[in-house]
């Protein structure tokens, strides 16, 4: 019941105030006397072109991040756009001739606009990182400056399962697996998890030595954002997860099988480390009373609850 | 965490008032329908989209505030599939340029669980669900001040909040015998940060001082009915039973960290990059446990009545990483990138665990007797790891980019367990090493709309730390695309990684191969038509030693997927249409067949006014296990604001 009653309480507050900017629109700008103002001045002000005149994406720059603090009456100054595409007098002059104006495009267009302001000491703007600008991949790839998805932030040109998913299929397809995160639903998107602009630090053991994905605010794993609980750190911790990471067990993309995981049952996840059939490996052998063909050691995690670490039991009981 | 959602809704709409008449506005609210026949749990546990009043999205955003930007002059807030969710979002941003940034993030996931095949020994008894479900609230929140006042230096304070509860059930194994147990589980993690970004001539960088605290409560009980527990045998003759079990069990943790990042440039051509993290968690966890019943230990050879455990334990996990990077401008058109990095983690567990037997007597039904057994046990762990990487980018010919790269990483673990945890000795301590040594190589051209590009990567390692580590991995990928302005796109992608490791006593191979295409036609501005399909092929093999006969064996995982997709986008005057059909069948280890087809109508009533109707329905079929199936239905009337 609560949450019908937040819903519509939602529904109340915000379509309140929408209704009564619908049936109360803007007073008419008063016409300002002839008498009052000098005529020269209206002429003058008649003649100033704007860029919006022409280009309607003048008027959707009012969520644009790059109009910030610029707005007057309702639309943007050409300041704004001569910021990235210079001077646009002449182009105007001769009636909207493309050779006259500036259009950034490609690698040479971003870094020669975008790259201005964006490449600071930040490491997420690396130039070399993991989509380093390049006439396959640049900022105007993924950024569309003038008029993005007005749910998406970032000025990002797509819902961003489709923009990265075009080149990143593979990642993508995994998304529609039965077992997945949900992606582009609350707020979880690729980036979530995924620095776009790349870090360009590899390792191979830890999740968050990898140049690609984001860290926790302390430098772990991503994984560890949400799920807070598996952090530990834990008195009895289970070595394939220290040793290795939540992805020695988990599909992070989607998996076909439940929670997840690697394999479509529990004791192959299992087993497939603890069968020490040689002497190095990490993984100890599971007692002889655990018969794999009767139903009751088939999901280890019946008894072994604890999987992921425990305070209480060095079995990982409970 | 009702009361923290009024809060944050009134936080938002308060703005409100301060909009101009032109503040863009997107909105779409309304109501979903559900009808779902079939396993309704699996439902719950793969989509769990619910019925009820939907705020599909809202967005409000402007930077025009009429001239009177005194305390903000940008504000944007974005909502989505707030109310029956699954998964909602608040996002907030807002902030005076010049002066203060705020960015404010509230997530709320429901997470639900109920498999009919997982952890349920009781399957074949036609028992469903399986003994581990759960029915939680995930809510988080992450606020954000950043003080943009002065140039050199921008402090800022951070405050995040993630709560994981609700009811579930799980199992204890106890007495030699498994039991289900009813569990209430609330978790919440909290931090606190506050730093600076500083810039100081050539040097910039970033301080971050960090707190965070967790705090697990956990409550169970005996479920109703399941006394009898898993096992359906006798030890001795007797039957294992309990009349009753509670366990009440909390742990907390402290995690102080540091982290600082710096970058400077050392020369027009040379930028140097550094970065340092560190945290100490401790953490603290008491558990006290009872139950009452029938219950045998193997360990003491005995009966007994009654079980009462008191458990005490303290972790401590220290870790820092740092490293240092170059990013070397060779001319315009080649860089060069170096870099090394460390990571350290350290691991120390200690745990007092007393356990009272109450009225023991032998399996012979002698020597009647109260038995405590006192474990006093410890863990510690180490790891280390090394990082070395160089790579070079070059772009000899206009479109043409080349990246080739090398690495080598060293990983060191220590374990030094407990005896207490060693039932069959072997595996679970020592030292291990392992080396693995990569060389990338990566090729893009792009020209005129057309993109080619190819990937190759080659691993080899000296040894495995898990049984599932490869010594040799090599991953191939090409992609192709053509993208012609307005009216098509293409693409077609392959990707193949093969890994292995061939010692006689693991035979480790795993093959991995996907192939993807996707096309997309625009024949008229008002039309978008799209499909796309794609099949994977994944196996894997392992030796594994079965525990009850010590056979060795193949551990085989395979998996024959395909995927389909298609779809169509129409507006034409006062409507738009948006429809896909998918299908995914998976014909490997654990055969299923997913087809999902959804449709979305809106009618735009005025200009700024929308109607909009949606359609869904997913059907999952699991060819060897109809217990599973389900097939949803979902449907919905929203209303949408635009102006």
């Amino acid at each position: 019941m609560k949450r019908y009653a937040f819903g519509g309480l939602v529904l109340l507050l915000l379509v309140c105030p929408l209704v009564v900017a619908q049936e109360t629109p803007p007073a008419p700008t008063e016409p300002v006397p002839a008498a009052q103002e000098p005529a020269q001045e209206v002429a003058e002000e008649v003649a100033a072109p704007s860029c919006s005149d022409c280009h309607d994406q003048g008027k959707t720059f009012l969520t644009n991040p790059h109009a910030r603090g610029a707005a007057v009456d309702g639309g943007v100054p050409n300041d704004v756009c001569s910021t990235c595409h210079g001077d646009g007098a002449e182009h105007m002059e001769a009636g909207g001739d493309k050779s006259k104006i500036v259009v950034p495009r490609g690698q040479a267009g971003a870094e020669e606009t975008c790259m201005l302001c964006h490449d600071k000491a930040n490491d997420r703007m690396t130039r070399r990182g993991m989509h380093a600008n390049s006439e396959a991949v640049n900022c105007l790839t993924c950024h569309s400056v003038h008029s993005g998805d007005a749910r998406s932030p970032h000025l990002v040109s797509k819902p961003q399962l489709a923009l990265c998913g075009s080149c990143h299929t593979q990642a993508a397809s995994m998304r529609n697996k039965p077992y997945a995160h949900r992606l582009d639903r609350g707020g979880m998107t690729c980036s979530t998890c995924h620095e776009p602009h790349g870090r360009p630090a590899k390792g191979e053991r830890s999740l968050a030595l990898t140049g690609h994905l984001r860290t926790t605010s302390d430098g772990q794993a991503p994984c560890l954002s949400c799920h807070t609980e598996k952090r530990g750190p834990f008195v009895f911790a289970h070595g394939g997860a220290e040793a290795g990471d939540c992805t020695t067990c988990h599909e992070s993309h989607g998996s076909s099988n439940p929670k997840q995981l690697r394999r479509a049952t529990v004791k192959q996840v299992c087993m497939e480390c603890h069968s020490p059939t040689g002497p190095a490996p990490l993984g100890s052998q599971p007692p002889s009373f655990h018969n794999l063909s009767l139903p009751r050691y088939q999901n280890c995690t019946t008894c072994h609850v604890a999987v992921h670490g425990s305070n209480r039991d060095p079995q990982l009981l409970k | 965490m009702t009361r923290n959602r009024w809060f944050l809704l009134a936080l938002c709409l308060s703005a409100t008032p301060l909009f101009a008449q032109t503040t863009p506005i997107d909105l779409e609210i309304g109501y979903r329908w559900t009808d779902i026949s079939g396993n309704e749990d699996m439902y719950r546990t793969q989509i769990n989209e619910d019925e009820g009043l939907l705020l599909r999205a809202l967005t409000l955003a402007t930077i025009d505030f009429g001239g009177k930007a005194s305390y903000m002059d940008h504000f944007r807030l974005d909502i989505s599939d707030m109310g029956v969710g699954p998964a909602s979002a608040l996002r907030l941003e807002t902030g005076l340029s010049g002066t203060y940034r705020f960015n404010l993030r509230y997530r709320r996931t429901d997470a639900f669980s109920a498999l009919p095949a997982f952890a349920n020994p009781l399957l074949s008894g036609g028992v469903i669900p399986g003994q581990h479900t759960f029915d939680r609230t995930r809510d988080m929140l992450d606020a954000d001040v950043e003080f943009l006042r002065w140039s050199a230096v921008k402090p800022f304070v951070g405050y995040s909040w993630n709560r994981f509860e609700g009811p579930g059930t799980t199992t204890w194994q106890v007495g030699q015998d498994e039991f289900l147990l009813s569990q209430q589980l609330r978790e919440t993690d909290r931090e606190l940060r506050a730093g600076a970004a500083f810039e100081l001539g050539p040097v910039q960088g970033t301080f971050t001082q960090g707190w965070r605290t967790f705090r697990g409560r956990e409550s169970l009980s005996l479920a109703p009915g399941a006394g009898n527990g898993n096992g359906s045998g006798t030890v001795g003759g007797r039957p294992i039973t309990v009349g009753e079990i509670t366990r009440e069990e909390q742990t907390d943790v402290d995690t102080p960290f540091t982290t600082l990042y710096l970058s400077g440039q050392a020369t027009s051509r040379i930028k140097l990059i550094g970065d340092f993290a560190r945290f100490a968690a401790d953490s603290e966890s008491d558990g006290t446990a009872d139950a009452t019943g029938s219950l045998a230990s193997f360990a003491l050879s005995r009966f007994f009545s009654g079980l009462s455990e008191q458990t005490s334990g303290r972790a401590k996990n220290t870790t820092w990483r740092g490293g240092a990077r170059a990013e070397v401008a060779l001319g315009d058109k080649a860089s060069m990138t170096t870099g090394y990095r460390r990571e350290h983690r350290e691991l120390d567990g200690s745990a007092l665990i007393r356990t009272l037997y109450l009225q023991s007597v032998t399996f012979g039904g002698v020597d009647p007797r109260d038995i405590e057994v006192i474990l006093n046990a410890t863990n510690a762990f180490e790891r280390e790891e090394d990082v070395l990487d160089a790579s070079v980018s070059v772009r000899p010919l206009g479109p043409l980019s080349l990246k080739a790269g090398i690495s080598q990483s060293s990983t060191d673990v220590t374990i030094a367990p407990d005896l207490s945890e060693i039932v069959v000795s072997g595996g679970q301590g020592g030292t291990f090493d392992r080396r693995v040594r990569s060389f990338q190589l990566d090729g893009n051209y792009a020209r005129a709309g057309f993109i080619l590009g190819a990937s190759l990567r080659r691993d080899n390692a000296d040894d495995p730390i898990l049984r599932t580590d490869y010594l040799d991995r090599d991953r191939y990928r090409v992609h192709a695309g053509w993208k012609a302005p307005r009216y098509f796109r293409a693409g077609i992608t392959a990707d193949e990684t093969q890994q292995s490791n061939n010692r006689s006593d693991t035979r480790f191979d795993a093959k991995l191969r996907q192939f993807t295409a996707d096309v997309e036609v625009t024949p008229i501005a008002a039309l978008t038509l799209r499909a796309s399909g794609s099949r994977f092929r994944s196996d894997s093999n392992v030796l594994i030693r079965r525990p009850e006969n010590f056979i060795i064996e193949e551990s085989v995982h395979l998996e024959r997927g395909k995927a389909f997709e298609g779809g169509l986008s129409f507006a034409w005057s006062r409507l738009s249409f948006d429809g896909s059909l998918s299908r995914f069948e998976n014909e490997g280890s654990f055969p299923f067949e997913l087809d999902r087809a959804q449709a979305r109508l809106n009618v735009q009533v005025r200009e700024q006014i929308g109607v909009v109707g949606e359609w869904a329905k997913d059907e999952y079929t699991e060819s060897s296990f109809a217990i599973a199936d389900y097939e949803a239905t979902r449907f919905g009337v929203f209303l949408r604001l635009r102006r």
